[in-house]
């Protein structure tokens, strides 16, 4: 049966005498809601919040293009038979918002009391959607059914909608009172796009077509002013996918941006009439779309670029706390393992000494040599520990300065008095020598700058074989600094060494075949304390066997 | 089990619930075409009330109606299965023994634009147009 006094229509949905309204309002709210609906569900099929707007688009697109078949279709028996999706697709818009709200709100899906409220509230609609309750006939003249459905039908899936913004309302205003302030933007957006959503679509629906019932108006053209909605809550999503990664998907705004306009171009021939206007638009919209992707290919690659970055700098600065937390607890360690062997050597000395003195009676001719050995070694080796507590107290930042003025000349003189004894015993010459222009007062702290000379100079003796070692104090008044250089004769070192022989464990490649026992950290340490105390050591040598000189810079105290 | 089945308590329901609808609904209406079936009929102006249409504001082509309502059934068995009123001379006039079928004359006291004519006095319209 055919509706007799309307034309047929071409392609289905194409009739003529048709409010002109009618495309621009259902083709693009469709178009737009199931593309939102399908890339949400795409991206995170799993996930309950995105299958939840896939459904609830997927409900609205069911009645839009019901709608659409119903304004532009004659086949009567048709038109019957999709007029119940009408009540079927309203309701379960309503519980499904309802749904999706609740979800987006709480984080987690719904009570198992609650999904059975949605299914007592959904069943009368589903069990009574073919009956006379909701349509009873067709209107052939007019061809529509508004004539035939059930009033008490119609109010009740009507008060379903209503039902549904008081609940999403309530719930989001109690969510909403304890949120942080991100959250409350997310429920104001989310909670907004629904709640304007579902008031336009239920009370444009509901209204217009009550007002067709008893008569006040000829058809039902104004409710298409409702499914602008659609488009508030799918910009709603639109920012809170963009902006708060909402569904768990990445897009970028740029992407909705070009969709949008994309949307708003083609949704020009939807009232398009002459072939100019026509091929105007169609031009646009290809313009449209060509300069949107290369927009988005090209803020997609800054984008991907700038997480990578990102990515890689949270990388570094995590690599790097474990670095320091591995460094601190080497310190440690080495700190706890120093002191543990140092209270054992002092015993060890100490009794060694004292067997050597002949406090415990005169010992055998031939145990001097053993117990001068074990004196030799056990000194080296507390020498060498305290090499590697200076370290751990360097690198943990718990070396402790006590600056104070003295006279630095005085100090090095007898630094190389001490030494000179060693220098002679190893058939070497040790001169001290100076050239100063003032006192050579310095302000630094005295133990760590005698430990630095005596490193120096002793260094020196180790590594020199023959010849000779002077030990010189200048001083630059100009420039307010005081040296002390460290000349020897001894095995020199290349360029490479140079750059490296104040880094921890830097030792020449020569270093072992004069002396094993250093342990390449005597120097590092002398260079740090200088450094502590506003001074430098620098190294130089013209090569290997050519000899070298550490010199030693101070402010002086003026 | 219980768990899957509370976590997927609307899908189990609800879906098979909605497939059912439809497909009653189809079955209701483009199979076995049981529903009401309204449109306009024949009237005749001399001996009824009748609905009026006019194309104009003068109406000079008054077009004089009745509304006839029977089971979208009954009309396809007198007019065919693509039934077109326009082209279905049976279908504008309820047959005596189709008692589904009933005829609406136009009430001045409900409608607007009935008309009835009076054989000696012309043309009266019984109530506002």
């Amino acid at each position: 049966m055919i509706c007799y006094l309307y034309p047929e229509p071409t392609y289905f949905f194409f009739a003529k005498d048709i409010p002109e309204l009618l495309y621009y309002s259902h083709i693009p709210a469709t178009a737009v809601a199931l593309f939102v609906g399908l890339f949400v569900l795409l991206n995170n099929p799993k996930k309950l919040l995105n299958q939840l707007l896939f459904l609830l688009c997927l409900s609205f697109s069911v009645w839009t293009i019901s709608s659409l078949t119903a304004w532009t279709n004659i086949n009567a028996d048709l038109l019957a038979a999709i007029w119940p999706l009408f009540a079927i697709a309203t309701a379960f818009i309503s519980i499904l918002s309802v749904y999706l709200a609740l979800v987006f709100l709480h984080k987690k899906d719904v009570s198992f009391s609650t999904k059975l409220v949605f299914f007592f509230l959904l069943t009368p609609v589903l069990l009574l959607a073919h009956t006379n309750l909701n349509i009873s006939g067709f209107d052939l003249a007019t061809c529509d059914a508004f004539g035939y459905e059930g009033l008490l039908y119609k109010g009740y899936y009507t008060a379903l909608g209503f039902m549904a913004i008081v609940w999403i309302a309530i719930a989001s205003i109690q969510k909403y009172r304890f949120a942080k302030t991100t959250e409350k933007t997310q429920i104001l957006l989310m909670s907004g796009g629904t709640l304007l959503f579902l008031a336009l679509f239920i009370t444009t629906t509901f209204v217009i077509t009550f007002f067709v019932n008893i008569g006040l108006l000829p058809d039902s053209r104004l409710e298409m002013y409702g499914l602008f909605g659609m488009m508030f809550f799918m910009t709603a999503l639109a920012v809170l996918i963009s902006k708060f990664r909402a569904f768990n998907v990445g897009l970028l705004t740029s992407q909705i941006l070009v969709f949008v306009l994309t949307v708003l171009v083609a949704s020009q021939f939807t009232y398009s009439s002459t072939t100019t206007a026509f091929t105007l638009k169609a031009v646009t919209l290809v313009l449209t779309l060509a300069v949107g992707l290369v927009l988005i290919r090209s803020i997609k690659n800054d984008v991907q670029q700038k997480n990578e970055i990102k990515k890689l700098l949270k990388n570094l600065e995590k690599a790097n706390a474990r670095l320091k937390f591995f460094d601190k607890q080497k310190s440690e360690f080495v700190s706890i393992a120093s002191h543990q062997l140092r209270s054992p050597l002092t015993a060890i000395r100490g009794y060694a000494s004292l067997l050597l003195e002949g406090s415990f009676g005169t010992i055998p001719q031939k145990s001097v040599e053993p117990l001068s050995r074990i004196d030799e070694s056990a000194k080296l080796m507390a020498l060498a520990i305290e090499d590697y507590l200076n370290v751990s107290r360097i690198e943990a930042g718990n070396m402790k300065y006590h600056l104070a003025d003295f006279n630095l000349p005085t100090e090095v003189e007898h630094i190389t008095d001490d030494v000179r004894a060693n220098a002679i015993k190893k058939g070497l010459v040790l001169y001290y020598k100076k050239s100063l222009h003032n006192q050579g007062v310095i302000h630094a702290d005295k133990g760590k700058t005698i430990q630095i000379i005596h490193n120096l100079i002793d260094n020196a003796v180790k590594y020199t074989v023959k010849g000779t070692i002077t030990v010189l104090v200048r001083d630059d008044i100009k420039k307010k600094k005081i040296f002390v250089d460290v000349i020897d004769t001894g095995i020199g070192m290349d360029d490479k060494t140079q750059d490296n022989i104040f880094q921890k464990f830097g030792r020449a490649d020569n270093a072992n075949s004069v002396n094993i026992s250093g342990t390449g950290l005597g120097l590092f340490v002398a260079h740090k304390m200088a450094e502590a105390m506003g001074g430098d050591i620098t190294a130089h040598s013209k090569g290997d066997d050519q000899g070298s000189r550490f010199t030693l810079e101070l402010p002086l105290a003026m | 089990m219980v768990l899957h089945l509370k976590k997927y308590f609307l899908l189990y329901t609800l879906v098979p619930l909605l497939i059912l609808t439809v497909a009653a609904s189809y079955f209701r209406f483009m199979v076995s075409y049981d529903y009401l079936v309204s449109y306009e009929g024949d009237c005749d102006a001399f001996s009824q009330s009748c609905f009026l249409y006019c194309e104009d504001d003068e109406c000079t082509e008054p077009l004089y109606y009745s509304i006839i309502e029977r089971d979208a059934s009954a009309l396809r068995s007198i007019c065919g299965a693509n039934a077109d009123i326009l082209n279905c001379e049976a279908a504008s006039t309820c047959q005596p023994n189709d008692r589904s079928c009933s005829v609406t004359y136009c009430d001045a006291t409900i409608d607007d634009n009935c008309e009835y004519v009076q054989p000696t006095n012309g043309a009266v319209k019984i109530s506002d147009s």
